[in-house]
């Protein structure tokens, strides 16, 4: 990681087990002052990672525009009155729930979060939860690619277009199908990507901690330039074992 | 070239729900320290002989007929084939370069202390150096291509699979992966290269084994149907520029910058008229994207204006039925039932009648020739068929102007030619400018009427 911040140098477990815990209040915050509190929390988390406002608009842009929709909805459904509230609400909550996961995914080296998942989950598992995390950003920029294409070929997909329900075909048609499409054939290539190179080939696997053993290595490699032969595990090697 | 390295016998194979064989009566062997070129149009089976070699075809009907002799290191923490994919971005899964560079040798069990210096060594033979804890974001598509190969050879393959690798570079990055090669040639490696356009290789390739339907041909050591890439299409194209004197583009000192990557257009000026075929060039990050972006409203630049079939300052939702714009990738526009259906799309939108809509649907798959998928499902169709499709559901309201972004990406030489020639007709049916923005040489160097260069965020107007 280039960038450098308390947040970032928080181990990743605690990182997943704060990220739990604020996005579970999101989950269960109802009134207005439940809220503003974890709003203003979260904006903490946030910032304290040396984040900026650019960073927390292109994080969460989409959900802005599926807050639009949210709330459209509710005042459809329940009338402007009494839809505007729970509109918002749940909108807030989703992004809540949305913006510790991004701090982690932004703050965290792959090891680190492998190295946290695998205290709670085999090594397999814990690369599956990394993986679909990695790949957020992929498929939110895929998605502003579809959306591009198709309003330019006159579907009505803006925001204040998807407030008519006339226009929700074109939603599904138009984004998330293409959409869909594109997920499935990145899961094939990841997964064609991780066989190649022989994940899941054995029961177990070692770990490789980057800022640990650049220095050694670039140490080991001034003293000597040939990697000795090595035919078998030594102890350090079972250190690193996942 | 002592020994051979892969000896295949016979190899045929059929996909899941096929009916007709991906690959038929495969024989063939490659020598120790051998660079070899497998060459042929999409389709023909070259990537899944990459992946049959590689033992990654799962299901199907498969006849197991090869035998690689890459003799396998005493502590087994190495692979005996490596193979590199076309898709670099898919195929990266770490956030940092030496943690993807690490990924394999932790699948083989392999040391820390032994990872840290393959991670190193690797990264150096690829020249990014100094780059690990570099986050792989932020990395161009040709560093993309370096990593991917970094993180093939950390594992240290005895035999090593490159599928299509130019396909996302430009010409730097296609004379730099050159190089890169060239190096690993030197240095006794063993590579098989699957190429449609071997032409910057031509100095390293050994020989080449040209696929087709399938079935593999006779090994050659020159460059097999080389003739094909002097082809000429630029008779077949007509330009209405000079009888319709019209503006059809027009951009005025346009500014563009990004707090991240800083400026990306500078004082970009720009005229183009009606019926005008012209070529946007510029490597990887040059700015292309950024000015169509700008063109079609999708970005609103610092300063500058931009004056688009008539339209001042664009906006997406203004530009359906005079404006078509072709993204890279046809499938992320592909949703309808019938291909027929996709084409129609745009009609509807823009209120044309049942009757019309017919007629002009039929026309525009005339063009794009195929009429003879018209009740296909897109997204069941090839790369290059879906292609077609979303040519021709773009081209069906015809529009003033046609902007094209990397058009031949995934494309073969063969499929760029007729790309071309559609585009090529558009002026003299409709009077419709073509605006191609790509990072590749135009396959027929005569088509555009202009070529204009894109460096640094500059424009430069190069004619031809």
């Amino acid at each position: 990681m280039t960038h450098d911040s308390p947040v970032h140098r928080l181990g990743a477990g605690w990182k997943l087990a704060l990220g739990t815990l604020l996005s579970a209040l999101a989950v269960g915050a109802r009134t207005p002052g439940e809220l503003l509190a974890l709003v203003t929390v979260t904006l903490v988390y946030y910032f304290a990672a040396r984040l900026t406002p650019f960073d927390l608009w292109r994080d969460t842009r989409f959900f802005v525009f599926q807050a639009v929709l949210i709330i459209g909805l509710y005042c459809l459904l329940k009338g402007g009155d009494k839809g505007l509230w729970p509109g918002f609400r749940q909108s807030a909550q989703i992004i809540l729930f949305y913006i510790p996961g991004a701090v982690l995914l932004r703050t965290t080296r792959t090891g680190d979060m492998m190295r946290g998942l695998r205290r709670i989950v085999p090594y397999r598992l814990s690369f599956l939860v990394f993986v679909s995390i990695r790949f957020v950003p992929f498929f939110l920029r895929e998605l502003d690619e579809i959306m591009t294409a198709q309003r330019l070929r006159g579907a009505r997909l803006l925001p204040r277009q998807l407030v008519d329900p006339r226009n929700w075909g074109d939603l599904f048609h138009c984004l998330l199908l293409p959409l869909m499409v594109r997920a499935l054939k990145t899961a094939e290539e990841v997964s064609l990507s991780a066989e190649a190179r022989e994940f899941g080939a054995r029961q177990q696997r070692t770990f490789y901690d980057v800022s640990r053993q650049a220095g050694q290595a670039a140490t080991a490699h001034l003293k000597q330039n040939t990697v000795p032969p090595c035919s078998h595990m030594g102890p350090e090697a079972g250190k690193g074992l996942l | 070239m002592s020994s051979d390295v892969l000896t295949i016998n016979s190899l045929a194979y059929t996909y899941p729900g096929a009916s007709t064989p991906a690959l038929t009566d495969v024989s063939c062997s490659i020598g120790n320290g051998e660079f070899i070129c497998l060459t042929g149009d999409s389709g023909c089976g070259k990537t899944t002989l990459l992946l049959a070699i590689k033992g990654l075809l799962r299901g199907g009907s498969y006849s197991d007929a090869i035998t690689i002799t890459v003799p396998p290191s005493d502590d087994g923490w190495s692979t005996p084939v490596g193979l590199v994919f076309q898709n670099a971005e898919s195929q990266i899964l770490c956030t940092t370069v030496a943690e993807e560079v690490a990924f394999g040798p932790e699948n083989l069990c392999t040391p820390p202390e032994e990872i840290a210096l393959r991670v190193r060594e690797s990264l150096q033979a690829v020249g990014l150096d100094d780059c690990e804890t570099r986050h792989v974001e932020r990395f161009s598509a040709g560093q993309k291509q370096r990593l991917t190969i970094a993180s093939t050879l950390s594992m240290k393959p005895g035999l090593l699979l490159l599928d299509e690798p130019t396909s996302q570079l430009d010409g730097k990055g296609k004379r730099d992966l050159c190089e890169l090669l060239t190096g690993f040639k030197s240095q006794g490696y063993t590579i098989i290269m699957a190429e449609h356009d071997p032409r910057p290789f031509t100095n390293i390739i050994d020989r080449y084994l040209p696929i087709a339907g399938g079935r593999i041909g006779t090994s050659t050591s020159t460059m097999p149907d080389s003739g094909r890439y002097a082809a000429n299409i630029a008779a077949t194209t007509e330009s209405v520029a000079e009888a319709e004197p019209e503006v059809a583009i027009e951009v005025q000192e346009l500014c563009v910058s990004y707090p991240e990557t800083g400026v990306a257009l500078q004082r970009v000026s720009l005229k183009v008229m009606r019926g005008e075929l012209i070529h946007l060039f510029g490597s990887n990050g040059a700015g292309k994207s950024s000015l169509l972006r700008c063109l079609t409203g999708l970005e609103t630049p610092d300063s500058g204006t931009v004056e688009l079939a008539g339209i001042t300052d664009p906006h997406p939702e203004h530009l359906p039925g005079k404006v078509g714009v072709l993204f890279q990738n046809p499938s992320r526009q592909l949703f309808a039932e019938s291909v027929y259906e996709e084409v129609a799309f745009a009609l509807r939108r823009m209120g044309a009648s049942t009757q019309e809509i017919k007629r002009v649907v039929a026309e525009a798959l005339t063009l794009c020739g195929i009429g003879h998928l018209a009740e296909r499902a897109p997204l069941t169709l090839s790369f290059g068929e879906q292609h077609r499709v979303a040519l021709a559901a773009v081209v069906a309201p015809k529009p003033l102007v046609l902007l094209l972004d990397e058009p031949f990406a995934g494309l073969d030489f063969p499929q760029r030619l007729t790309l071309l020639a559609i585009l090529g007709e558009m002026p003299g049916r409709y009077g419709t400018t073509v605006v191609i923005a790509s990072h590749d040489e135009l396959p027929d160097q005569a088509w555009a009427d202009r070529t204009l260069h894109l460096r640094g965020g500059h424009l430069d107007e190069t004619g031809h």
